[in-house]
């Protein structure tokens, strides 16, 4: 194939399916209402423009059968009736055959064959159309290229088709109308985009570093001023702010910049939802028209914008729910009208942005999610063993629909309830970085959601500090803050809850949540973070609370990303990522996230190199520990105030507080005057191993003999040494 | 215009001595044929033993610093920082090779392009050196090897562990998953 008509065909797939999404979108309401008026014109100009662009690129066979499809629709304009369901039935099925070709071209692929839509079509062709096909033929032209449309010979004037052609000359191809926005518009490839926003990132980078040298630059005017040769520095130092105060306006400008471009790109690379959604409508009629029900399809929120490549992976999961919710949730009208319903069903799509979060619900009036059905398919494929199938909440046989044998068998076994496939659905939309619940009462019908990380956007995030982690939580979830009042909480055996607004919550403490420390009852006056997320209220106590804050919240790469915990992450004003923490993984983590570790020997590694706490974590964590971690001294002791661990292994060589210092600090103190602790230190000499045992330490490994076997082995003798000694 | 040599008179003994010996080392230059033969890595210590990395894989050595934590993650998950644009994640190589001991607390990270369409970035205790590893025992040590480091003995007895970031990645995926 010739290149340039390769790279014009590339353009024409897109520019089509544009026109047959609008087409198929007409046709299903001009089946409901007069063939008239704007969505008939808009109609027969999308056939029409479908009849040029194919004869302009020479694609004759495509031209003639657009042009068939117009001798069906057209003679039907200004009917006071609706399209007979026939036609809309004939002119979609060739609708779909038509993009089918086209797209076969283009792959050079196997072409579909025409002719049983053709039979289709010359079925359904009004008997008008016959006559005005004639009189068209009357000026002795054959049908070598496509016959004049009856549109063409008097077209209305609200519809901007080409004039007719001169008698005698030979028909030439319709020209495609242009469209200004069309015609003003460029194809850019999605990675280019990428590109650009990449780039928009780095700048936001930029800006930060200027920031910083801003800052740096404020110190040194600083220590300058302290230095007491001000005289002397004078100059030095006028010349110095002016650079600060340039610096701080250039950040605002860059930032002004990145927020401009920002929002230009989102633009670019975001669609309305609606694009997605139009093709449901053709998928409920179809459904329906063969299995016999009855349904309506209501879409909220079709204006939202949202990343055209997340807008392509989310088509399939959305054709996926609203089939099956047709197919298996609705029932029969009569059914319907038995159980005292309106014998349509009711099919609702909502769509809704909250910052960067996306939510769509895709519910329905039907018979729910059959529990009983649930469990017997359950039991009959093995997917549970019957004594935690008894055991199960509503929600958690919910839960089993979403199991991939679950669906590909019921299907086989003609169940009747829902489920069929949904492992593809959950599995798809977990690749967009969401998840997806749903909601059922039986006998009303049924309610799935689906949560996505909507790229380009922003959300307001609470941000709260907990140890030395700052972490975010989505403001959406939080509905109050308040301090902890001894009086206000209710300490049991195995949890806290707090009384708040005369209702009992359950109160989880952020740092155990995230396995950073043992769950703490709240002290008095601590920040009490009260959230609701999915119906579930909890206390959430932290550290501090930073403020709010309006953030991008962007995905975390993948070796991260299956962390339950996490939603992504976001840059704060510094420059440091922040996580930000998923509601649903807070509400739903009432039990104690060390409550199945009782009996598990606890680790507490004291450094201030990250690196080197991972590495002391992997080689304690192999060997069993349950391993908490301090960047420094003070933070250890704090610690240590709360929780009890059989070993610390601490750095020597750390600022502020160094390890000799916090052995003498632990071994005063009543508590851990006993707890084995082992030494690590970069330097090998015998001073150090001395200074360390006479401050109480009970072991001395230099970093390089931390190899995993080596360190367990010497945390197992400072524990037997310790115990030894007792 | 003609380019003459310096003169060279006036110059101390000793210097003149230094740039006969540059000169001769300049001569000695290998050839492009030897450039070719040889592997071009970046050489680093982990611990006590020697590592290197192609080049080519190599993206950039930035200071270990504003990496954030990352809760529950794996252990050998240092955290995720910021480059260029992205969010990369950084990794404890000492903890990937299966828990190695080292000499000083890493302060270099290396960001690595491991081939699977996404950057890491690795920690390491020094910035590391370029250097050139004959590519004939480089083929020869990855034929021997099963896993991800192949072990190179360089003349002198040198060894250096040569990292196969890819299957290095692998193993890890494989080991969480188990």
């Amino acid at each position: 194939m010739d290149p340039l008509l390769e790279q014009l065909l590339a353009g024409f797939v897109d520019e089509s399916q544009e026109i047959y999404e609008r087409i198929t979108r007409n046709l299903m309401e001009l089946e409901k209402s007069p063939a008239q008026g704007p969505g008939f014109d808009d109609l027969a100009r999308g056939l029409h423009t479908l009849k040029g662009s194919a004869a302009t690129l020479g694609l004759e066979e495509l031209a003639d059968f657009a042009h068939r499809m117009e001798d069906v629709i057209l003679p039907l304009r200004g009917s006071a009736k609706p399209l007979p369901a026939a036609v809309a039935d004939a002119v979609l099925k060739s609708l779909d055959i038509w993009m089918a070709r086209l797209r076969a071209i283009a792959a050079k692929g196997e072409l579909p064959d025409l002719g049983p839509s053709f039979a289709l079509l010359e079925k359904v062709k009004p008997a008008g159309a016959a006559k005005k096909k004639n009189g068209a033929g009357k000026n002795g032209k054959g049908r070598a290229v496509p016959e004049k449309p009856a549109a063409e010979v008097a077209p209305p004037p609200e519809v901007a088709l080409p004039p007719p052609p001169v008698a005698s000359a030979p028909e030439p191809a319709p020209v495609p109308v242009a469209d200004d926005a069309q015609a003003d518009s460029w194809r850019v490839s999605t990675r280019q985009v990428i590109a650009l926003l990449q780039e928009v990132e780095r700048l936001r980078e930029v800006r930060l570093r200027v920031e910083e040298r801003r800052r740096e630059l404020e110190k040194a005017v600083l220590q300058l001023d302290r230095l007491g040769i001000q005289a002397e520095t004078a100059e030095a130092r006028a010349v110095l702010l002016g650079v600060r105060r340039s610096l701080g306006a250039d950040g605002e400008e860059a930032a002004d910049i990145v927020s401009s471009m920002e929002e230009g790109l989102k633009t670019i690379s975001t669609t309305p939802v609606r694009t997605v959604l139009d093709p449901l409508r053709r998928a409920v009629r179809d459904l329906c028209k063969a299995t016999g029900k009855q349904a309506k399809l209501s879409v909220v929120g079709a204006e939202v914008s949202l990343d055209r490549r997340a807008i392509e992976q989310l088509r399939g999961p959305l054709i996926h729910l609203v089939r099956n919710a047709v197919d298996h949730g609705l029932e029969m009208p009569e059914v319907r009208e038995a159980r005292g319903k309106n014998p349509e069903g009711a099919l609702t799509i909502r769509i809704e942005q909250q910052g960067n979060m996306l939510f769509i619900e895709v519910g329905d009036d039907g018979a729910g999610l059959d529990l009983e059905q649930i469990r017997e398919a359950a039991l009959r494929r093995a997917l549970v063993a019957p004594e935690e199938l008894a055991s199960m909440s509503t929600q958690q046989l919910h839960q089993l629909i979403f199991r991939p044998g679950f669906s590909t068998r019921m299907e086989a076994t003609e169940f009747s309830g829902r489920g069929v496939g949904l492992d593809v659905v959950r599995n798809q939309i977990q690749a967009l970085q969401g998840h997806v619940e749903v909601q059922s009462v039986a006998g009303q019908g049924a309610r799935f959601v689906l949560t996505l990380p909507a790229d380009l956007g922003s959300s307001p995030v609470l941000v709260v500090r907990c140890g030395e982690h700052q972490l975010g939580i989505p403001m959406a979830a939080v509905e109050s803050s308040r301090a902890a009042r001894n009086d206000d909480l209710r300490v049991g055996r195995s949890r806290v809850q707090l009384d708040h607004r005369e209702q009992l919550i359950p109160v989880q403490d952020l740092g155990a949540l995230v396995g950073l420390r043992q769950q703490e009852v709240p002290a008095e006056g601590q920040p009490l973070l009260i959230l609701l997320a999915q119906g579930r209220r909890l206390a959430l106590s932290v550290d501090e609370v930073l403020g709010d804050r309006e953030l991008v919240i962007r995905p975390l790469p993948a070796d991260v990303r299956e962390l339950p915990a996490y939603q992504g992450a976001a840059t704060l004003a510094r420059g440091e990522l922040v996580l930000i923490l998923r509601p649903d993984f807070l509400v739903n983590s009432e039990r104690n996230a060390e409550a199945g570790l009782a009996g598990t020997r606890r680790a507490l590694v004291v450094d201030d190199s990250l690196t080197a706490r991972a590495l002391h974590r992997t080689a304690l964590e192999t060997g069993g520990y349950l391993v908490h971690t301090a960047s420094n001294g003070r933070q250890a002791l704090e610690q240590l105030r709360h929780s009890a661990y059989d070993v610390m292994v601490c750095d020597i060589g750390m600022d502020e507080m160094d390890g000799y210092e916090l052995t003498a600090v632990v071994r005063q103190r009543a508590e851990t005057d006993s707890m084995p602790i082992l030494l690590v230190s970069a330097r090998d000499s015998d001073s150090d191993r001395q200074r360390g045992v006479a401050t109480g330490a009970d072991g001395f490994l230099t970093k390089k003999e931390c190899v995993s076997g080596r360190l367990l082995a010497e945390v197992s003798a400072v524990i037997a040494r310790r115990k030894g000694a007792a | 215009m003609k380019l003459r040599a310096r003169e060279t008179d006036g110059v101390p003994a000793d210097v003149e001595e230094l740039l006969l010996q540059r000169a001769e080392r300049v001569r000695h230059k290998p050839a492009e044929a030897d450039d070719e033969s040889l592997l071009w890595v970046a050489e680093f210590p982990v611990g006590e033993e020697t590592y290197a990395l192609p080049l080519e894989t190599l993206r950039a050595a930035v200071p270990l610093k504003m990496v954030t934590a990352v809760p529950l993650s794996p252990p050998h998950v240092i955290g995720i920082l910021r480059f260029q644009g992205q969010i990369v994640t950084a990794l404890s190589l000492a903890s990937l090779l299966g828990g190695r001991g080292w000499r000083e607390d890493p302060a270099v990270l290396l960001v690595v392009d491991p081939g699977f369409g996404r950057l890491v970035a690795l920690d390491c205790e020094r910035i590391p050196k370029p250097t050139g590893l004959p590519h004939a025992l480089v083929e020869e040590a990855r034929a021997r090897s099963t896993g991800a480091i192949s072990e190179i003995t360089l003349p002198g007895m040198r060894q250096v562990n040569l990292l196969d970031l890819l299957r290095l990645m692998d193993r890890r995926h494989a080991q969480e998953k188990r």
